[in-house]
């Protein structure tokens, strides 16, 4: 809106401006000059210049368009500049691939176990310690897992309870065979021998070493075959692996690590009563949950807690109606629609144990067959979901109002073992062995999956160089790596679980910020596509009217110049 | 002249007259007040005088009005409203405010048409001054407006800003400097967005002075610090005034804050609500930034090129606010409506007047035809809508540059007289 002339007259008004005098002596050129044809509505004799713009204008419209460039340039620019850079915070990248790839941290599990023996002389039993240490190396085919033997002295012999930093206690006992066996409620073996089986001091081998050294690789094999396990499903470089395993054992392995539950430092368990009719209408259970539940959980308490709640359900109808469920139905006899099972209260994960009260009965065709890893776990009332809990069928007479203890009693151990398989402890062993493995498992497994979730997140960074990593993010893997250095070195005891499972949660966090991902994927060329539509309008007006004010800029200097020129020639 | 000269009972009777209808429509049709105050075209977030009661419940209640994120009005519109009568038994003193406001506005329009500043201005006489409507006629247009009543009747808060802008303005011209800042201050604390006219109602302010400035060269720096010193004072008053009445600070993010950052997606007659429910969340703060910049660009380029009619300059500033402000709503339309019949002198040079008020009656009816479609029917989507809206939005453009662009021809006539008449065109 600067400037309108009549029509009919060329765009010549920009060329004739300059001061007065000079513009007396240039019109008749600059007329002649115009490129433009007269227009055809007009006579050429009335065809006239328009007058030349006069300076004041020109300095108007000069004010005009800077005002507006001045508003981009002083506060556009500098908005456009911190509104969308992406900010990158510094990542430890070489670091976190190092965990990665496991070359960060070797995990190595030092296990002490003391060995009693108070019958044998003090070098005697030196003696046979070396020698058990000797068979125990030469058997140990996986560095990772060391078994370290010490002599625990004579004095603490009465309290065993002191020796809370080994992870197994071997009573040598004289008796009259060689035996051996666990204690189901101390981290002991007991290890009988006969008199003529103790080793002298001096002897280079003896056969009570042995045997005790294979008793001891028994003792470890599973949770060996775990780790190992565990070491070599992440990306551990291969001279950390043991050889050992046979493709069964990796396919049992496998099964067992896919049916176990996450580790989550906190279980929700719910305990369902669903009935097919009107009764039973109430249970026994906190009494029961009270007696034969209880005591497991108490001593999962170093590993996880547990949150409860029950609830009862009448008329709940199963997701089959036979009368005998085959092997196929079971997976559908979940009622998910219309069966009050929320996948997670609290941001736990739950575990559901279902006591159905029906007449339903599994009907399996080899029960006693070969499979002992199936018909261990599938009894004829009850079977375990994996990742999910246990569903049992209980049998009562159709009278029955109230579920009493008793006979929830075979529900509940059923449950409790089914628990203790869920959340991924071994098999075989006493208890209290199995349970210091299992902090041991879950360890390790918490600290190689920290470590790969390091690795995702450092890959991810380089691979987008366009993702922006909140200061959080960098704050997490600090964080992530500062517990996952405390949980290697204390790797084995109850901190590095607890270190380990800091590191996991952090690392998580870190890796799913929410920042991050809205612009996982925003490539250059949608930048165009989000600008253009929008400034590109408002840019050309601007870039235009700035590029036609530097023309007549020019052009009013070259004029001058040549004016001065023909003065001097003058 | 062909407005003759007003009588004072004349101005009076047209008042009435406003009054009685505002009143007939409060009290013959008992429903149509909340109707309207229902009406997006009406009551943005910013002005809803439904937000205003729940904000003013809370306040009797001793809880921050802001708690709960649906009040964002300025504080002192509370205790103006507790003073009333509650509006639940009494309503008729609401309205009576209302009309009151409207009837002020009204007033101040009347000053401003009367004082001729539209044709000639102290650094520019327009030749064709003389045909011009007295102030009642620009008064009664502004009171008729059927925009005007709606907003009336809907009890939108705009009313409040009008009525200060128009004071603003009102007083500038009669060359009381410093209640025009102080009226422009409480417009600004009111809606924020009248800021922006501080730098022509300076230009404006500086013009009519009753006596001339001084021959001294930086006279004009000394009256414009002045004048900004007025209007932040009188604004910091404001502040202080809202910060005792509800104790903390936090009324400057649920007021400003939101007009700023445009939280409320509500969708308005304006063109940001449908692009920002568009927007890239990571682009978002960018381009807030550029349509406020966008918004704010337009006062320095047309204060520099209309620098002889201040008053041109925030005629077509509050042309462009009705458009391209966050939340807009018919009443700031209503309010550039009514300034553009001050401009009678030029309106022979408007070349699409004919298309312009077809356009605006267009989007008129059937932007709540299509809200309906969308809302209420399911029929329609959200960009039935934005399309009537842009409608709109392409009206009112068209009369704010149709407007400058009369403007301008009558300025450069006066330059060329011997064009007077032709047809030109820009190159």
């Amino acid at each position: 809106m600067s400037a309108q002339r009549p029509t009919g007259h060329g765009a010549a008004g920009d060329d004739t401006l300059s001061s007065k005098t000079q513009t007396a002596t240039m019109t008749s050129t600059t007329a002649m000059a115009t490129p433009f044809p007269p227009s055809t509505a007009e006579q050429p004799s009335t065809r006239k210049e328009p007058p030349p713009e006069k300076l004041c204008d020109i300095r108007r419209r000069i004010w005009v368009i800077g005002s507006f460039w001045l508003i981009v340039l002083l506060l556009g620019l500098p908005i456009w500049w911190k509104t969308t850079t992406i900010h990158r915070a510094n990542l430890p990248l070489k670091e976190m691939l190092d965990w990665a790839d496991g070359k960060a941290c070797r995990p190595v599990f030092p296990l002490r176990i003391s060995i009693q023996a108070n019958s044998l002389q003090e070098h005697e039993a030196q003696n046979l310690l070396r020698l058990t240490q000797h068979a125990l190396d030469d058997l140990n085919d996986f560095s990772g897992h060391h078994l370290r033997l010490q002599l625990s002295a004579p004095a603490a012999a009465q309290k065993l309870n002191d020796e809370s930093n080994a992870a197994l206690t071997i009573r040598l006992l004289p008796g009259e065979a060689v035996t051996a066996t666990l204690d189901p409620y101390e981290p002991v073996l007991d290890i009988t021998y006969p008199p003529n089986a103790a080793p002298s001091a001096t002897s280079a081998s003896s056969s009570l070493a042995t045997y005790v050294a294979g008793q001891l690789r028994s003792t470890f094999a599973e949770e060996q075959a775990i780790i190992s396990y565990l070491l070599s499903s992440n990306s551990i470089p291969t001279d950390y692996r043991p050889q050992g395993l046979t493709p069964e054992a990796v396919e049992s392995l496998a099964k067992r690590t896919t049916r176990s539950l996450k580790y989550a430092p906190t279980y929700h368990l719910t305990f369902s009563l669903f009935t097919s009719g009107p009764l039973p209408s109430s249970w026994d259970i906190e009494a029961a949950i009270q007696d034969y539940m209880k005591p497991v959980l108490d001593l999962l308490s170093p590993i996880h807690n547990f949150t409860i709640d029950t609830q009862v359900q009448l008329y709940a109808s199963p997701g089959v109606q036979n009368q005998a469920l085959g092997k196929d139905d079971l997976s559908s006899f979940i009622n998910a629609a219309e069966w009050p099972l929320s996948p997670s209260i609290g941001g736990a994960p739950t575990v559901n144990f279902i006591v159905f009260v029906g007449n339903q009965t599994i009907a399996l065709p080899s029960q006693n067959g070969q499979d002992s890893t199936e018909g261990g776990l599938t009894t004829s009332q009850s079977w375990l979901i994996p990742q999910w809990g246990t569903v049992y069928l209980l049998s009562l007479p159709h009278d029955t109002a109230h579920v009493s203890v008793d006979a929830l009693k075979q529900p509940l151990l059923t449950f409790t073992s089914h628990l203790l398989s869920l959340t991924g402890t071994p098999n075989s062993g006493s208890l209290p062995l199995r349970l210091s493995t299992l902090s041991r498992i879950r360890s390790a497994d918490l600290l190689l999956r920290a470590s790969s979730t390091l690795g995702s997140l450092a890959r991810l960074a380089l691979a987008l160089k366009s993702i922006s990593i909140p200061s959080s993010v960098a704050d997490g893997v600090s964080k992530t790596i500062y517990h996952l250095r405390q949980a290697c070195e204390t790797l084995g005891e109850a901190e590095g679980l607890e270190h380990a499972r800091i590191a996991e949660a952090e690392a998580e966090r870190a890796f799913f910020e929410k920042s991050m991902v809205g612009q996982l994927y925003f490539p250059d060329e949608h930048k165009v596509a989000v600008y253009l539509p929008l400034l590109g309008p408002v840019a050309v007006p601007l870039v235009m009217g700035m590029l036609n004010e530097l023309k007549a800029w020019r052009k009013r200097r070259k004029e001058a110049a040549e004016k001065g020129k023909e003065k001097k020639k003058e | 002249m062909n407005g003759g000269k007003v009588t004072l009972g004349r101005t009076a009777g047209l008042y009435a007259g406003a009054a009685v209808l505002r009143l007939a429509l409060f009290t013959l049709f008992p429903g149509l007040p909340d109707l309207l105050t229902g009406r997006v075209e009406i009551s943005t977030p910013v002005t809803s005088f439904k937000r205003l009661q729940e904000g003013l419940f809370l306040y009797n209640h001793n809880v921050s009005p802001y708690d709960g994120g649906v009040y964002h009005q300025a504080p002192l519109l509370l205790p103006i409203f507790n003073l009333l009568p509650s509006f639940s038994t009494f309503p008729i003193f609401t309205y009576l405010l209302y009309i009151a406001v409207d009837i002020l506005s009204a007033d101040a329009l009347l000053r401003i048409a009367e004082s001729g500043e539209a044709g000639s201005s102290a650094r520019f006489t327009s030749p064709r001054r003389d045909k011009r409507w007295s102030g009642a006629v620009v008064a009664a247009l502004f009171l008729f407006n059927p925009f005007t009543i709606a907003t009336c009747i809907g009890r939108s808060t705009t009313v409040f800003t009008t009525c200060a802008i128009l004071h603003a303005v009102a007083n500038a011209i009669s060359g009381r400097h410093f209640h025009a800042m102080v009226a422009l201050a409480f417009a600004s604390y009111l809606s924020m967005y009248p800021l922006l006219l501080l730098p022509p109602l300076i230009l404006l302010c500086y013009d009519r002075q009753k006596q001339p400035a001084s021959g001294a060269p930086n006279a004009w720096i000394k009256f414009a610090v002045a004048m900004v010193m007025d209007v932040f004072g009188a604004l910091a008053v404001l502040f202080q005034m809202s910060f005792f009445l509800t104790g903390s600070w936090e009324f400057l993010s649920s007021t400003y804050g939101v007009q700023l950052t445009l939280s409320d997606l509500a969708p308005n007659i304006g063109l940001w609500w449908y692009f920002f429910v568009e927007m890239f969340d990571s682009f978002r703060s960018f381009f807030l930034a550029v349509f406020w910049l966008h918004l704010s660009s337009y006062v320095g380029g047309l204060s520099v090129r209309l620098r002889q009619q201040p008053l041109v300059v925030i005629t077509l500033l509050l042309g462009i606010f009705s458009i391209f402000k966050p939340y807009p709503s018919i009443a700031d339309a209503s309010l550039f409506l009514g300034m553009v019949p001050l401009y009678r002198h030029v309106f022979p040079l408007l070349r699409y007047s004919f298309v312009i008020a077809a356009i605006i009656i267009y989007a008129t009816f059937l932007g709540p035809a299509f809200y309906h479609l969308w809302i209420y029917a399911g029929s329609g989507n959200a960009n039935f809508f934005y399309a009537i809206t842009l409608v709109w939005g392409l009206g009112l453009s068209l009369l704010v540059c149709d407007l400058a662009f009369a403007v301008l021809r009558d300025e450069w006539e006066v330059e060329r007289p011997e064009m007077v008449g032709k047809e030109i065109r820009q190159i």
